[in-house]
């Protein structure tokens, strides 16, 4: 039940954060002296907006659309197919593990945990091949830091959208190596019933930091695309 | 003082008013009210020496030196010290009062081949049993069925009211079997449980504590008493061979001065004392090659874990059992309790390692293992295999008991480990018995019908077998010491057996449906009993005409006889009339042929009917009593002596009934599901558990685990017989496992690849993370 409110409370927030960052980016200058109140009233009202139009647009019409004119599938062929099978799998992941853990008491059991367990490899060999091939295009190269009370401003400290983007993807990658590794070691005869425990708790906690690196991951790619800004 | 701090103060006192009034008022330190019945324990860790008097029935001091001595009484030699009717509302002893009494546990089977009845019975109200009020059983009659496995008490022990309310019962002339203290907890070696049985179906139920516990030599038998006889009658003085009245001879060695008796005991029992009547083995198993469970080769007792008060409420060990006696001490007796110190739900609630109970390492097994399973699935009961495990327990099947007769049977087939979700969800290894009866129709629900009513409807339908055998029983009293008088028919030869009946060998080369004939087996030839030769020839054997009175003879000794004997041999007859033998010519319509058999109303019968003779040769080489052809007629019997009524029979797990033509049909009915019981013992060492040798153990295509398959058994030779596989047992999709099964061939693959993936991402996050580290750190340059 607690993994239950965690996930959500974690989701939720994670949502809203990232509403509240494009939101925020999107105020004028002179409205960003507000107060707090009014600056809530505002997101609010925008959140709520924004929710009412893509609901107005949204339809199977729309989200095909919106899948064809997705930037994936104009990639090379491996790299098209490899984009496909990581999104995929880890889709379908997150959906199954997810949906069992929290709405079925017995867990995830039967096909879908056959099929959990076939994605799962699938999703280790893609986010292999994604971080040999393709982490590289995710780094920022960090300054060196300075004990100074810069370190608590995220601005002053260079903190920016394309630099969350990218540590988003590395939390990814290392949430995607921690579920690897809290799937392999309990089918090997080496963990004991409270290492066991300890791998099936490290198994959920990775895939839920996994789902919200991948919502701020997506959130801050829209919010470059809708910016017009092209990823470095 | 402020406004807030009499507030407090107020609340304060309030508090302390209501942990008093909580606490019942005592102070902490005073010791619990003692229940006058269960005296405090001093702490002592020794047994005392019992040696003490005994008491009768009337609770009269017993002088072993007197003459005619009655049977002690545990209620009033035991009592004294150990309050009698606290221990006789233990769990052994309180069925009778109808109680479920936490999970169901082994019922009675109420076997009796002849009639092909295997009946789960249960005062306890547990599934699929049938309780004994609802088949006409009366207390008496449970105890004379099954008494033999009794400790004594509850039906054995009726109350008065009970008593008068069943005036067939003979009560006044058995005596109560009062609860027997020395079946369990006799230490001495004399402690026999086949005297036990046999006092019991003696009837001498009074005597039968002194007799089984080697306190006295027991004789006589109530059974061949008249009802009217009472215990102060004394001896039978009319009969001192047969009818005679039950007396106890006392072992005075073991009495001193004073008359008092040395009782050996233990506190806690032995554990030969517990398997006299909880022992299962598997049918096919050489007693030496038996391992025992590897609790008992680790030096512990039964009672080590099923632990008991006085008020003898026996710990059973199941999970569970904690909330149903509102006890969480009981917790601890668990196999979760006592190895992992969990509770039924998993929670660390009591202190493991009781006893130095090893603490499970369970390496690589995943935890959904524990959630769904109890530990008995891979610990406990024979490895699964095809077919499942056919074992006998001793109170179905009768086990332990010595003697000149042969008492273990092999009704119930008793099938083992038939794995089943318990009432907490969890799979859990059962034995498992496919009940068979015969039963009235009453709209869609079968009431069993009792054996005898059947035997009365079905008088020359059933007992094929011990008709057959009364003819060659009969005629074995003329055979040479090497002769043996013999039925062949099909493939067997059917000999007397020694217990009344046949007894079939195969028949090398034989046809299935060759003919019939009466023979004598003379070392490996059979020559027949009534050759073929002409009576009117000069030239015949001359002894062969002294050797057909012989048989005449004999043959009119044959219980049940339909007529009197004759023998046929073309056109002639031979009788045995006032002492000699009578040579007639044969009446015309007999016909001309040689064989011997019964003339009544001027007609000759064989000596066995075509029927007895098919029956026979059908369950020949089977352990079935009961053919299609007998269902049929049985059936037809009891419809017609009801004038209408439709009655059934239930055996292999269908229901068989009575078409309109006269067919047998078979059927799906509920009443026909089997009973199980859950098992728990024997538990195996651990490299002999499920899953020591990794996941295949169970998770392959074909393990006998989710795969095997359980024909049903029952006394009816049939091809209408359920099958059913694990899987369906477990309530799980055969499909799924097999599948999920053939998964695990790939498994190694999918470790190698996760290993290598889990290696490569690992060494480049650490790669990313140094440098990133030493970027931040400034520690390296700029590029």
């Amino acid at each position: 039940m607690l993994f239950v409110i965690i996930t959500a409370l974690a989701v939720a927030g994670t949502f809203l954060a990232l509403a509240f960052h494009r939101f925020w980016t999107g105020l004028d200058k002179d409205r960003t002296n507000l107060v707090y109140v009014a600056l809530l009233g505002q997101f609010w009202a925008w959140l709520a907006r924004r929710s009412k139009e893509n609901a107005r647009k949204a339809s199977m019409k729309a989200w095909w659309a919106y899948l064809k004119a997705l930037p994936l599938w104009r990639l090379p062929v491996l790299e098209k197919w490899l984009f496909v099978f990581l999104y995929g799998s880890f889709l379908y992941l997150a959906a199954s593990g997810f949906f069992f853990a929290v709405f079925v008491p017995r867990g995830l059991h039967g096909f879908p945990l056959i099929g959990h367990v076939m994605a799962g490899g699938l999703f280790a060999v893609c986010l292999t091949l994604v971080v040999v091939f393709k982490g590289r295009n995710f780094t920022s190269i960090p300054e060196p830091l300075e004990l100074s009370l810069k370190l608590f401003d995220p601005k002053r400290l260079g903190l920016t959208a394309v630099k969350v983007k990218h540590a988003a993807f590395w939390a990814f990658i290392l949430a995607g190596f921690l579920l690897t590794l809290s799937s392999l070691l309990p089918m090997m005869p080496l963990l004991r019933t409270p290492g066991q425990k300890l791998m099936f708790e490290l198994h959920r906690a990775s895939a839920l930091a996994s789902v919200l690196a991948a919502m701020v991951f997506a959130g801050m790619g829209s919010l470059e695309k809708a910016r017009g800004s092209q990823p470095r | 003082m402020s406004r807030a701090g009499r507030s407090s103060l107020a609340v304060l006192g309030l508090a302390l008013g209501a942990t008093f009034w909580l606490s019942g008022g005592a102070a902490p330190s005073a010791p619990a009210a003692q229940d006058a019945r269960q005296p405090a324990w001093d702490g002592a860790r020794t047994v005392p020496v019992h040696l003490i008097p005994l008491h009768d029935e009337n609770d009269e001091p017993i002088i072993p030196t007197e003459t005619n001595p009655l049977p002690f009484s545990a209620r009033f030699t035991c009592g004294p010290c150990h309050d009698y009717d606290t221990v006789r509302g233990g769990f052994h002893f309180s069925a009778a009062g109808g109680r479920a009494e936490g999970r169901p546990a082994q019922p009675w089977f109420w076997a009796e081949p002849r009639t092909g009845t295997v009946l789960p019975v249960s005062y306890r109200p547990w599934p699929g049993t049938y309780r004994p009020a609802d088949l006409g059983l009366t207390a008496w009659d449970f105890t004379l069925l099954f008494g033999r496995h009794f400790p004594g008490g509850g039906p054995a022990e009726p109350s008065e009211e009970e008593i008068l309310s069943d005036p067939e019962a003979r009560w006044n002339v058995s005596g109560r079997a009062e609860v027997n203290c020395l079946a369990c907890h006799n230490r001495s070696g004399r402690q026999d449980h086949s005297e036990w049985a046999k006092q019991v179906l003696r009837e001498n139920f009074r005597w039968a504590a002194a007799a089984a516990g080697g306190v006295g030599e027991v004789g006589g038998m109530a059974a061949r008493l008249k009802g009217t006889w009472d215990i102060y009658d004394g001896p039978n003085l009319d009969d001192r061979e047969w009818a005679v009245a039950p007396y106890v001879k006392y072992r005075t060695a073991d009495f001193d001065s004073k008359h008092s008796y040395f009782f050996d005991l233990n506190y806690q029992p032995a554990d030969d004392r517990c398997l006299a009547c909880h022992a299962a083995s598997p049918v096919d198993e050489v007693q030496w090659k038996a391992d025992a469970d590897v609790h008992s080769a680790a030096g512990l007792r039964c009672a080590d874990c099923h632990r008991n008060g006085l008020d003898h409420d026996m710990v059973r060990g199941y999970e569970g059992e904690a909330a149903d006696k509102g006890d969480r001490a009981v917790d601890s007796f668990t196999c979760r309790g006592c190895h992992l110190g969990e509770d039924a739900k998993g929670r660390v609630k009591v202190e493991p390692g009781r006893l130095g109970a090893p603490r499970p390492k369970h390496t690589g097994i995943p935890l959904v293992h524990f959630k769904r399973l109890s530990c008995t699935v891979c610990h406990s009961g024979p490895m699964p295999k095809d077919g499942f495990t056919r074992v006998r327990t001793s109170r179905a099947n009768r086990l332990g008991v010595y003697g000149a007769a042969a008492w273990a049977t092999d009704l119930p087939a008793v099938f083992e480990p038939v794995y089943m979700k318990d009432a907490n969800h969890k799979i859990t290894p059962r034995r498992l018995v496919w009940p068979a009866f015969w039963a009235r129709k009453d709209g869609r629900e079968l009431v069993p019908l009792r054996p005898e009513e059947v035997e009365s409807a079905a008088a020359g339908i059933l007992g094929a077998d011990e008709r057959i055998g009364q003819v060659l029983i009969a005629l074995t009293q003329v055979m040479a010491e090497d002769e043996t008088p013999v039925l062949v028919s099909g493939r067997f030869i059917f000999g007397p057996h020694i217990d009344g009946g046949v007894e079939a060998t195969g028949r090398n080369g034989a046809e299935d449906k060759g003919p019939s004939f009466w023979g004598i087996r003379k070392g490996d030839g059979i020559v027949p009993l009534v050759p073929d030769f002409d009576p009117a020839a000069e030239d015949k054997d001359p002894d062969i005409e002294p050797r057909f009175q012989e048989f005449l003879q004999a043959l009119d000794t044959t219980l049940g006889k339909p007529g009197r004997p004759v023998i046929q041999v073309r056109k002639t007859l031979y009788r045995f009339v006032d002492g000699s033998l009578d040579i007639s010519e044969a009446p015309e319509e007999l016909g001309e042929a040689t064989r011997p058999g019964w003339i009544a109303d001027d007609a000759l019968i064989p000596l066995a009917s075509d029927l007895d003779v098919r029956a026979a040769t059908a369950k020949a080489g089977t352990e079935r009593t009961l053919t299609e052809e007998e269902v049929a007629l049985v059936l037809g019997a009891l419809t017609e002596a009801s004038e209408g009524a439709e009655f059934a029979y239930v055996s292999g797990g269908r229901m068989f009934r009575l078409a309109k033509g006269g067919k047998l049909l078979s059927e799906k009915h509920e009443a026909a599901e089997p009973v199980t019981w859950a098992l728990a013992h024997n538990v195996r060492p651990a490299q002999q558990s499920l899953g020591w040798n990794g996941c295949a153990d169970c998770h392959s295509a074909g393990s006998d685990f989710f795969f095997s398959t359980l024909e049903a058994q029952g006394p009816l030779l049939t091809r209408s017989v359920t099958k059913r596989s694990s899987t369906s047992f477990m309530g799980l999709g055969g499909f799924f496992q097999g599948f999920f099964g053939l998964t695990f061939t790939v498994r190694p693959l999918l470790k190698v690849v996760l290993t290598v993936c889990a290696f490569v991402v690992g060494s480049l996050l650490l790669l990313a993370g140094i440098l990133a580290l030493g970027r931040l750190a400034g520690l390296l340059e700029k590029r």
